[in-house]
């Protein structure tokens, strides 16, 4: 009977990841084909690759697109991690009724969106004569209430025991944040790093529009010129989307691991 | 091990921050530098198609003023509409390039919306006579003109001579025909070769809006107010467009990506669209199909009053922000070019096969040149002809509003769960709420 069940789960499991990768498999086979046999459906890997390359790089700058997009999702993510991760231990660590509160009040934020608040915050970047710069593209996103919220919870589940414990041995709020409770949530870190990273890799409308000159150009804005026009070249644009979605593919296969970890460190008795 | 990796990373991106944030100076002090400036103007237009011509004209431009430089940007259409409404509905006009292009559907709701955006053109010189007056209009408000026109949007009929053949028909028995004729025809072509005349995306109802136009059926009363409830002409249309699909005639495909490949890869016998659809036709590599296309006009709207073989589709505009500093450059940038250059014209009409509305360019020699890919037929001058004749309906800037609205309507009444009557009503609500009249 369990055996039935064993392989009616594994059937299943299989069917869903074959539907899942396919889109993935059909990316990198048509970056080898070009456009008029994936209009005809073909599905096998073809040997136009070299042909879409010469013709990508040649319509597209395609590595001022890569190095901006590697560059600001990088810094980013990093500062993102740095505040959330700081601002979620505060919010746990050193609760209160107001701090709780705040908390709410930052969820609700949530579910504001993006693009009402763009007008605005444009203007206000504007005024400050920030546009085109690194600063403008990373501070609207640098605090995510998800991100806040994603620390809050790990940090409940981390021991006060330890905390306390360190407090009598005199170290500081400070060195224990970062000696104690940044190396025990590695795999938090890992995740939040895996989501925030994807998330401004892929950031397309504000990039869009406060950074106005071309040489600040992502790597969503080239495959969006790729994709818009009168007769696509559907070799050059799955090649494009191909090369786009490499690094956030790479950083999930090196954090991966991370995630399987779960937390470590223990209280001792 | 893992302790290493992780330092890795981490000095990774720490060098990365560092290096960004010199990068990230050096952007922002050549935003905020004007001496460059002076002699640059930044264009912005979409596909390799406006880009390469936009170049083109550049060049032929720089070459007499070496000073000065085009510097053109692709940013797709979508962009720019919300970038302008973005820049606009935040005073901040600056941000936006010397000269942009603008999709011809949406170019009156974006001059009346946001006038502070486009740069008056009335008395700068360029001879707006010069341009098919149908096309000018579009550009024009209160009589006065802020848009350069670009591209023809002349609808032809393309079709695939030896499919045709096959079934024992020549270019010559769909030329000047109307949908009912195109009807048999069709169902006969579809028995004996089994390809249907004709393709369309799904829930764009741009064929449906090009037979409106042929006939002179305006969707928009005198007022600019919607109209669809109660309007004959447009139940008409809409009858002969699902026909079209119910017999099987024309195929529907989920997206553009579909349509392009129906075409290019001879799924199809031919399609009707705007004349720049010559560039996705010869965009294929299958060598068997050059020289078995053929272009003729549409069908037209059977016995109904004001109903002729021509009808206009997309086409695009050029305009001058108002911000621009260098707006005698701008100008006298398009006098040189794009408002008296046929050599221009014939060189962009040669490499991309841009086809323009500039009225002189239509006598000159590269348009009476015979197209190996069409038959050897020389389509372009046809194609110049085609535009002088078609009606000019009353189009109310709300264009894109009306045409999502009859997408949804179509897409209704195709799939049975609207009559055609309630989905008209539904569009003309749909529309009236999203204009917020």
């Amino acid at each position: 009977m369990r055996k039935i069940k064993n392989v009616s789960t594994y059937v299943i499991l299989s069917i869903v990841s074959l539907i899942s990768v396919f889109p993935l498999y059909w990316m990198i086979s048509a970056a080898t084909n070009n456009s008029t046999d994936i209009l005809g459906g073909r599905l096998i890997f073809g040997t136009n690759l070299m042909n879409n390359l010469t013709n990508l790089l040649e319509q597209q700058n395609v590595g001022r697109a890569f190095g901006n997009s590697l560059m600001f999702s990088t810094i980013l993510s990093v500062l993102s991690l740095v505040v959330c991760s700081i601002a979620g231990y505060g919010f746990e660590i050193y609760h209160d009724r107001a701090k709780d509160r705040l908390m709410g009040i930052l969820l609700l934020a949530m579910m504001v969106p993006f693009a009402a608040t763009l007008i605005p915050l444009f203007k206000m970047f504007t005024d400050l004569n920030l546009q085109s710069t690194w600063i403008a593209y990373v501070l609207p996103t640098i605090s995510t209430p998800f991100l806040i919220m994603l620390f809050r919870q790990s940090a409940r589940s981390f021991p006060k025991d330890i905390i306390e414990a360190a407090r009598i041995d005199g170290l500081s709020e400070i060195r224990i944040f970062a000696t104690i409770f940044v190396p025990t949530m590695k795999s938090t870190y890992a995740a939040a790093m895996t989501v925030t990273f994807m998330n401004a890799w892929n950031n397309y409308l504000w990039p869009k529009v406060i950074m106005m000159s071309e040489k600040s150009q992502t790597m969503p804005m080239l495959v969006t010129n790729l994709s818009v026009g009168y007769s696509i070249d559907y070799g050059v644009l799955m090649l494009g989307v191909l090369i786009c979605s490499l690094p956030t593919g790479i950083l999930f296969l090196v954090l991966q691991k991370s995630f399987a970890n779960g937390i470590v460190g223990a209280v001792k008795g | 091990m893992k302790k290493k990796i992780v330092a890795l990373l981490v000095s990774a991106v720490m060098t990365l921050s560092l290096l960004a944030c010199g990068g990230g100076k050096e952007t922002s002090g050549d935003s905020g530098d004007d001496s460059s400036k002076g002699q640059e103007l930044t264009v912005w237009c979409w596909d390799a198609f406006n880009v390469d011509a936009m170049k083109k004209a550049g060049e032929i431009y720089t070459a007499k003023n070496p000073d000065v430089k085009i510097n053109v940007v692709e940013t797709v259409s979508a962009d720019i509409q919300t970038l302008v409404q973005t820049y606009a509905m935040s005073n901040n006009l600056d941000a936006l390039p010397d000269i942009f292009l603008m999709d011809d559907q949406v170019f009156a709701k974006y001059l009346q919306n946001y006038p502070e955006v486009f740069a008056e053109l009335t008395n700068s010189g360029i001879p707006f006579s010069d341009f098919a007056s149908a096309k000018v209009a579009n550009s024009v408000r209160d009589g006065k003109n802020y848009g350069v026109p670009y591209d023809s949007n002349t609808v032809i009929a393309c079709y695939r001579t030896d499919y045709l053949s096959e079934a024992g028909y020549t270019i010559k028995d769909l030329t000047d025909i109307t949908w009912d004729q195109f009807i048999t025809i069709g169902e006969d072509v579809l028995a004996k070769t089994g390809m249907p005349m004709l393709t369309n995306v799904q829930g764009e109802p741009d064929l449906l809006n090009m037979i409106l136009q042929s006939a002179g059926i305006s969707v928009f009363d005198e007022k600019g107010n919607i109209s669809l409830v109660n309007n004959d002409g447009l139940v008409e249309a809409m009858n002969v467009y699902m026909e079209l699909v119910e017999k099987g005639i024309l195929q529907e495909q989920t997206d553009w990506s579909g349509y392009q490949g129906s075409i290019n890869n001879g799924n199809v016998v031919g399609t009707i669209n705007g004349s720049w659809i010559c560039a996705t036709i010869m965009s294929t590599d299958q060598a068997e199909q050059e020289g078995n296309w053929a272009v003729t006009n549409m069908p037209k709207l059977n016995d109904y009053p004001g109903a002729t073989n021509y009808s206009a589709q997309g086409g695009s505009t050029w305009a001058i922000a108002s911000s621009c500093d260098n707006y005698d450059l701008a100008v006298d940038f398009f006098k040189e070019t794009w408002a008296s250059s046929t050599e221009f014209y014939d060189s962009i009409l040669t490499s991309l096969g841009a086809i323009a509305t500039y009225l002189p360019a239509a006598s000159s020699d590269a348009y009476n040149e015979v197209s190996a890919y069409f038959g050897n037929e020389a389509i372009y001058s046809k194609i110049v002809s085609f535009g002088g004749k078609i009606p000019t309906i009353n189009k109310g800037i709300y264009w894109s509003e009306e045409k999502e609205a009859l997408g949804v309507a179509l897409a209704n009444v195709m799939s049975g769960k609207l009559d055609l009557e309630t989905a008209i009503k539904e569009a003309q609500s749909t529309v009236e709420f999203n204009i917020g009249m």
